[in-house]
């Protein structure tokens, strides 16, 4: 399999300058921020910002962004394919087919995907990792605005290694966890922190299984059900019309004996 | 028509007029407009309520034909045409609900032509789009065998029709299963939002089993209903008997979802814990265990009385548990709660009036219950003269009383409409915390920078003049900074600069914020970088090695020298003169070399990037962070021969390092 593209992100160099939201807002033209109701400030994500920082308490900043999962849930949700896996990587959506039913907003583990709510003509949105840039061979907008190198991007065993080797050299430094290397079967931003990175999912301790995985049991169901089901309700209606038949034409034959005129009868 | 009858009728045309005018509303302004739904809550009323609700409630046809034609019981055939009817109109209120749900409905077809079957979502949307078209046929007849269609080429179809009503009834079966379980496994890809107490690997057969139960409750429900408003009669030893088995399948849901929480110890790590354990409990009750219960009596099941109210809890229990399973369980973050709004309420009602009117032109006009015997009425057969093609002009179309109240609560609802339905929707103020005027104390400027503190909090009485200074959330982030609002309209040029900040036609936005403007406090140097000072000072606890004070703008100037650690900088004494008349030490010999190298390294770089390296000009291209930042050991070919983009980590990496380098950087 060859290899996929990664962002690291190292909240312990980030300041929060948020120069990376500046330079994302500007390379996807998102202009002003749209706070709408269900944003808990105008900092979140949200249809116009598609990265941005969470300003913990103690001085740490952490940007939250799409996580462009290894098996994303977002893909595996969406019954058109709108959603989809980039062979270098990242996650794009394809407005074009998207139905605008915001499964891919419900089943994200990150809460990533945002809408377009005070649109007339909704599209999902979120983080591209800038895919447009990358085919040209260029960085993400926010890696090569980041002033401190808190962010890089490059190959994701690349940065994996590089990642590990930073928490090697500092052990005191980091928590000795890359989050995102197992987190839902992998993603491909990678943070690497002081703090626990807990509060950039729904639940903490994500398993290492992805989610697609999850609903592929139940849809490898389908086709044996569509025959058990469409058999046994064939095989009852058989049975019982038989018996019934057998029945009627039983109770005929000694109704005939008694009165052979009630065999025209219907 | 009797009194009951048109009063109710009279209701469901006003809940109609009210969904016509919200629908104006929901497709001029879009969902925002009209509902409550945000990224907090993307699925609300409309998916959990008509969508998950509706597919369940319409499980009466499937189980209903099953018994029937599959089982062969004959003494439940008085309930398959009713209960058909309903999963047909049910079903296509879960399409007509979906239309005012998705934000692109005009993609409705999409599933049709894109087909990704690895959505869950995609396995529900084919089975309803098939399954709406097996009801069709399999109620077809009953239009069919109207004296009206007496044509030959129709008698034809009838005839057609009823020979393959038994291919029809199993295929119906089938799709009923799948799509009724894949309600429930759409939710199997949300394990960490779904609360525990109803997030189950097992959820397909949970929505399955209960909306057996739930099938065979609605037929009972419609029956009592079809008794009160249209004066039908009732089979109380059929009914008896569809109580009986709800009873067993009620008890059997309620048993299978408590063991499955049981056995994956789920109930002993978080019953009790949250107010979800009370919704669980009043969720379950209510749906299984108290109908179910109930049920289980002669008593009960022989009373219609008592019939009504089992099939009324379980009714309402089990499109809880579907409203439950998609909003109420599903996790938010704290304090973004979701109800919905009272126009999401009004499609939701509208939808299910409409159906039911449908429903009552079906059973007024053709057999759909048993007794009575069919006429070719005077009039063709049309929708009660309520319907759009008579609120034209009184010469085309008489006024009837139902077209007033429809059109009445229409106009009354125009009236009520919020602003955001009539003139679309507006993303909301930021939230901003109230400004405030403070007494301050401006400092000297440093750099083209002030220094504004609080005079309270000023350490040094008497550092300037006292002036007032406003308290501002500028960034709209929650923290206060402090703002000269004076001096900005004396640098920015008077009266006329107040649209540079403040621009009260710029719609959603109402000020700019500060960093709009002031957004160089990172901008790296040239030649200090920030990022490797922080590493080496073992970061944020590092900051006062070079800012010391905490009061006062961190600045370059008010900043540690650098010589203040970097002793061999620079030799001593030695000073060179910048520009504005300053002086600094000069540059010593490693300022020299970073001045000979980079300047060229960057300039290379930004020329021709297609040939270099993105890291050309970075620290680690010539230094090695693996020891402690000492120059890289370069093969003497190395430079100055080229390096170029890809030849080193792949066609789009660029965050290695150069690649010649790598052998004096390995150990």
């Amino acid at each position: 399999m060859t290899d996929t593209v990664a962002i690291l992100n190292d909240t312990t160099r980030c300041t929060g300058c948020e120069e990376c939201v500046a330079a994302c807002k500007k390379e996807n033209g998102l202009g002003r921020d749209h706070p709408w109701r269900g944003q808990g400030s105008v900092s979140d994500l949200s249809s116009s910002r598609y990265c941005t920082i969470l300003h913990q308490p103690g001085q740490h900043n952490v940007r939250q962004q799409c996580r462009h999962c290894l098996e994303p849930a977002c893909v595996s949700a969406c019954l058109v394919g709108a959603m989809q896996k980039t062979p270098e990587g990242p996650v794009i959506y394809d407005p074009d087919r998207c139905m605008g039913c915001r499964y891919c907003v419900a089943a994200c583990p990150f809460g990533i995907p945002r809408y377009d709510w005070h649109e007339r003509v909704p599209y999902v949105k979120k983080c591209t990792m800038c895919l447009p840039l990358l085919r040209e061979g260029k960085r993400p907008a926010c890696v090569e605005a980041c002033p401190e190198e808190a962010t890089i991007f490059g190959l994701r065993t690349e940065m994996l290694a590089e990642a590990h080797r930073r928490i090697a050299a500092a052990p005191d430094r980091y928590l000795p966890i890359v989050y995102g290397e197992h987190e839902v079967g992998g993603t491909s931003v990678l943070y690497i922190s002081d703090i626990p990175l807990d509060f950039l999912a729904w639940k903490p301790n994500l398993g290492s299984e992805p989610l697609p995985q999850l609903t592929a049991s139940a849809l490898h169901k389908v086709p044996p059900t569509i025959l058990a089901v469409g058999g046994l309700m064939t095989g009852i209606y058989w049975v019982i019309g038989r018996r019934m038949r057998l029945a009627a034409e039983a109770a005929r034959g000694t109704e005939t004996e008694q009165d052979p005129e009630a065999r025209g009868a219907p | 028509m009797s009194r009951r009858l048109f009063i109710l009728k009279s209701v469901l045309w006003a809940l109609v007029g009210v969904l016509g005018t919200v629908t104006v509303a929901r497709f001029v302004h879009g969902l925002g407009a009209v509902s409550n739904l945000s990224d907090a809550a993307p699925w609300g009323l409309w998916i959990g309520f008509d969508v998950m609700g509706g597919v369940a409630l319409a499980a009466g046809g499937f189980v209903l034909a099953a018994t029937v034609y599959i089982f062969g019981l004959e003494r439940y055939r008085p309930f398959v045409r009713p209960a058909i009817l309903t999963a047909f109109l049910g079903y296509a209120a879960v399409a007509a609900g979906l239309l005012y749900d998705l934000g692109l409905p005009w993609h409705i077809w999409h599933p049709i032509v894109y087909w990704q079957y690895h959505s869950v979502l995609f396995e529900v949307a084919a089975c309803v789009m098939l399954y709406l078209t097996v009801l069709a046929l399999e109620f077809a007849p009953v239009v069919l065998e109207h004296p009206r269609f007496a044509h030959p080429w129709l008698r034809k179809v009838l005839h057609g029709l009823k020979r393959a009503t038994i291919p029809l009834v199993i295929a119906g079966i089938t799709l009923s299963t799948l799509h009724q379980s894949s309600l429930g496994s759409l939710f199997l890809i949300t394990p960490y939002r779904l609360h525990p107490l109803w997030y189950s690997p097992y959820m397909y057969g949970l929505f399955l089993v209960s909306a057996v139960g739930l099938g065979l409750m609605t037929v009972v429900l419609e029956s009592a209903l079809a008794k009160h408003f249209l004066g039908h009669q009732v089979h109380a030893d059929a009914l008896a008997g569809l109580g009986k088995a709800a009873a067993v399948v009620l008890l059997s849901y309620a048993a299978l979802r408590l063991g499955d929480l049981a056995l994956r110890g789920v109930l002993a790590d978080t019953f009790g814990r949250s107010w979800h354990t009370t919704l669980f409990v009043a969720e379950l009750g209510v749906s299984a265990i108290v109908p179910g219960g109930l049920l289980l009596l002669k008593r009960v099941r022989s009373s219609l009385a008592g019939l009504t109210f089992c099939a009324a809890l379980t009714v309402v229990g089990m499109v809880w548990y579907r409203l439950d399973v998609s909003i109420v369980a599903f996790a938010r973050r704290e304090g973004l709660g979701y109800f919905p709004s009272w126009m999401e309420f009004a499609v939701s009602l509208g939808i299910v009036a409409g159906a039911a009117l449908i429903f009552i032109f079906f059973v007024e006009r053709f057999r759909v219950y048993d007794e009575g015997s069919l006429q070719v009425p005077a009039e063709p057969p049309s929708f009660d003269p309520a319907t759009p093609h008579n609120l034209l002009p009184r010469k085309v179309a008489a006024v009837e009383r139902f077209s007033v109240v429809a059109v009445a609560a229409a106009a009354l609802t125009v009236l009520l409409l919020p602003d955001a339905a009539s003139l679309g929707a507006e993303p909301g103020r930021t939230p901003v915390a109230a400004a405030r005027t403070v007494d301050g104390l401006a400092g000297p400027r440093v750099e083209k920078k002030r220094h504004l503190v609080l005079a309270a909090e000023a350490r040094r009485p008497g550092g300037g003049p006292v002036v007032p200074l406003l308290l501002i959330d500028g960034n709209r982030n929650g923290d206060a900074v402090l703002l000269d609002h004076r001096h900005h309209v004396e640098r920015l040029g008077g009266d006329s600069s107040c649209g540079g900040c403040h621009h009260l036609d710029v719609p959603y936005d109402r000020q700019t914020a500060c960093v709009a403007c002031h957004r160089d406090m990172y901008e790296p140097t040239d030649v200090f970088v920030h990022a490797s000072h922080i590493e080496a000072l073992h970061g944020n606890a590092g900051c006062v090695k070079c800012h010391p004070a905490s009061e006062g703008p961190k600045l370059r100037t008010t900043a540690t020298a650098c010589r203040e650690c970097h002793a061999a900088l620079a030799a001593e004494g030695s000073l060179i003169a910048l520009p504005h008349d300053r002086w600094a030490p000069a540059a010593g010999y490693v300022d020299a070399m970073h001045g000979l190298c980079r300047d060229c390294h960057r300039r290379k770089k930004l020329a021709e990037p297609e040939r270099w390296s993105d890291t050309l000009d970075r620290c680690d291209t010539c230094h090695d962070p693996d020891r402690a930042g000492d120059l890289r050991q370069m093969a003497p070919d190395v430079h100055p021969r080229t390096v170029t983009r890809g030849s080193g980590a792949g066609e789009i990496a660029a965050g290695g390092r150069r690649p010649g380098a790598a052998s004096g950087g390995a150990r």
